[in-house]
């Protein structure tokens, strides 16, 4: 059977997936989107309405927000697929365990981004983001977007199965983001005083690439290991 | 032929078999019984290459299986007790995107004769989450149907008969009737052996053991 | 080699017999590279005593970070040649370095207070220990977080290589960070304008530390070695009760 040609269409049915069980309905886009707004006011709420104090920290509001709101449905990403067998059904299936972790992996990358992307205009306006940041957070969150969750994918394989996963799971995850939320944030801010962000740039896209590369392999040896349990 | 040879598996810190040769026939069907905790579901799920061995091989007329996994997985199917059914999805699309997952090209015709073989038509429609146990058994089920189409070579089903009802049990025999004609393999774990009406090979777990 | 290390038995052995000098090497050092510490060596002409603190800063972080190279790689054994005692080690390995990432980071607080007069400084040594310490958080707690044990050790296997790879990164990040944000101010410790008399000191602590934790983690492996015997008398009486 010629797979290798199949393989663009199997990619697409993945997500297509992942599609179907994540946006059955408008609520679970509208919940997440409004989770995001919601931290967003909490902070701001925090700080007071003072513009001076919060053109200093809106970049960092920003991408907090954007992390912290992505974490609460990583854990059920894979532990779904774990308890309905679907993982044994992707196992036993003629195709490397790696190359359905990548498309699942984009998958989810896709469908936070589209929630990501619809509530941008929102933290515009709510933290007053300037101008000529625009395009660059913009490229920032579809790039760090792709790295959380090539990440979350990994924390979401490692609790599978485990006690209190949804405690342990932005534990073990948030050490891993670090490097995304510093190089997120040099962008920002090397853009606010006027200098070039693409050191930042290339350093978050080499950091994506990395997880790119090693995500998927280390995922499946997860899934291997709580699926022979 | 399917070839165990010197197989050890362990589960957690308990060994279940030991230095374990046996060999399951071709186009034959085999039923593996054996008393609860007799190691019926580990056979199949380490067959189906979800639970590593820790010594020995199975092969699979002289290819070893687990070194082309790939292969493996064309030749084969795995249904147990857990379907592998995702909840928010309908009966019809989780066929479909599992058909397509396997690459399969299958029409929407091949997918109505799935349904139909298990009597699920008037179902497909209906979400998993609301589809009773039964309902679910049978869905998972209709994959066999699509399998004889796609030329699969083996089937491995740990206690399929479970939820079934007598009607469908029916079914079920019938499919694997048609299933030997084209001479498929099938191995599965039951209990009850008085469900099935064709020959079969057994496989009493409890015989070899100490 | 570690195949032939592996056996328990011949492991014991070993270990018995290494076990006190070891110890004897740890005491000798520890006393010795406390005397050049607190007496032998000259205060800082900006800290004054305050430096002292550094005998134990330092070696803590060079200990905490080599503690968890060796972590991932016994658990890179666990992983390919599965073998339990590779398992054991890791996760007697956790604890301690837990612990001096710890103390690093208490003893730097220490050392911030007279220094830059708080008790934390965001500077990105210590930002880095703060991540490491979670690494090794997130490993214990992993691997206590299955039914099974064996699942929690694989699991959390995985885990600890997934750090190694990301520390540095880590590591990169933050200073990156602390450049952007503040440029170079902090005063550099173990450059090479170290005092030879300041270095002996912090040499021999490193060389006590070392050798303490080594006594340490041979301790706890035997110990968890004991209890997985008793584990396996227990189940094997309990079953024979049964039948």
């Amino acid at each position: 059977m010629p797979l290798e040609s199949n393989l663009i269409q199997i990619f697409f049915s993945h997500i297509k997936r992942e599609f179907l069980i994540n946006f059955r309905s408008l609520i679970d886009v509208i919940s997440i989107i409004s989770f995001m707004i919601l931290i967003v006011t909490l902070f701001v709420l925090g700080i007071g309405p003072f513009e001076e104090k919060l053109k200093f920290v809106s970049n960092a509001i920003f991408w907090i927000g954007l992390i912290l709101a992505i974490i609460p449905s990583l854990e059920k990403t894979l532990q779904r697929d774990y308890d309905d067998g679907w993982l044994d059904q992707t196992i036993t299936s003629p195709l490397p365990l790696e190359f359905i972790l990548l498309s699942k992996s984009i998958a989810y990358w896709l469908i936070i981004i589209v929630p990501l992307l619809i509530s941008f205009p929102f933290f515009v306006i709510l933290l007053n983001i300037s101008f000529k940041l625009i395009p660059w957070l913009f490229i920032s969150i579809i790039i760090g977007g792709l790295s959380i969750s090539l990440i979350g994918i990994i924390g979401s394989a490692l609790t599978l199965g485990a006690k209190r996963g949804n405690i342990l799971l932005p534990i073990l995850i948030i050490p891993l983001i670090i490097p995304i939320l510093v190089f997120g944030i040099g962008i920002s801010e090397t853009i606010t005083i006027n200098e070039s962000p693409k050191g930042n740039l290339f350093l978050l896209i080499g950091f994506t690439l990395i997880y790119l590369v090693i995500s998927p392999f280390i995922s499946a040896l997860l899934i291997r290991i709580a699926v022979s349990r | 032929m399917l070839y165990l040879q010197n197989v050890t598996i362990k589960r957690d810190t308990k060994i279940v078999f030991y230095n374990w040769s046996t060999k399951i026939k071709n186009s034959k069907i085999t039923i593996i019984s054996g008393k609860n905790g007799a190691g019926k579901s580990t056979l199949l799920r380490a067959i189906a290459g979800l639970i590593p061995l820790e010594n020995g091989t199975i092969k699979y007329n002289n290819d070893e299986i687990f070194k082309d996994q790939i292969k493996w997985g064309q030749n084969l199917i795995f249904i147990d007790s857990k379907n592998g059914l995702s909840k928010d999805l309908t009966v019809y699309e989780n066929l479909k995107i599992w058909s397509e997952m396997r690459g399969w090209n299958a029409s929407d015709d091949d997918f109505q004769k799935a349904l139909n073989s298990v009597d699920m038509i008037h179902y497909k429609k209906m979400y998993i989450s609301q589809c009773s146990e039964g309902l679910k058994k049978r869905a998972a089920l209709s994959r066999l149907y699509l399998s004889i189409l796609f030329d699969v070579k083996f089937w491995l089903l740990d206690e399929p008969t479970n939820e079934l009802d007598k009607k469908s049990i029916i079914l079920f025999n019938k499919l694997i009737q048609k299933f030997s004609e084209n001479k498929g393999t099938v191995l599965l774990a039951c209990h009850e052996l008085k469900l099935f009406d064709f020959n079969y090979e057994l496989l009493n777990l409890d015989l070899l053991k100490k | 080699m570690f195949d032939w290390l592996a056996n328990p038995n011949r492991f014991n052995r070993i270990t018995r017999k290494l076990q006190p000098f070891i110890l004897f090497i740890a005491i000798i050092t520890l006393i010795s590279g406390l005397y050049f510490g607190l007496y032998d060596s000259p205060k800082d002409y900006q800290q004054g005593d305050a430096v002292r603190i550094m005998y134990v800063h330092v070696p803590s972080a060079w200990l905490a970070s080599f503690l968890y190279f060796s972590l991932a790689i016994s658990c890179v054994f666990y992983l390919v040649w599965k073998h339990p005692l590779a398992d054991l080690v890791s996760s007697s390995i956790a604890p301690i370095g837990a612990l001096f990432s710890a103390l690093t980071l208490i003893t730097g607080s220490l050392w911030g207070k007279p220094m830059w007069g708080t008790w934390w400084v965001w500077d990105a040594r210590l930002t880095s220990m703060l991540v490491l310490f979670f690494f090794y958080l997130g490993y214990i707690l992993l691997s206590n977080a299955f039914e099974r044990k064996i699942d929690g050790s694989k699991t959390a296997s995985v885990l600890a290589i997934v750090g190694l790879i990301n520390l540095p990164i880590v590591k990169f990040s933050v200073d990156w960070w602390n450049t952007l944000h503040q440029p170079a101010s902090i005063i550099k410790i173990g450059g090479p304008s170290i005092d030879d008399k300041m270095l002996l000191p912090l040499i021999l602590m490193f060389f006590a530390l070392s050798f303490f934790s080594l006594y340490l983690i041979i301790l706890n492996v035997k110990t968890k070695m004991i209890e997985k015997k008793c584990e396996a008398l227990l189940l094997k009486s309990n079953l024979e009760e049964i039948s």
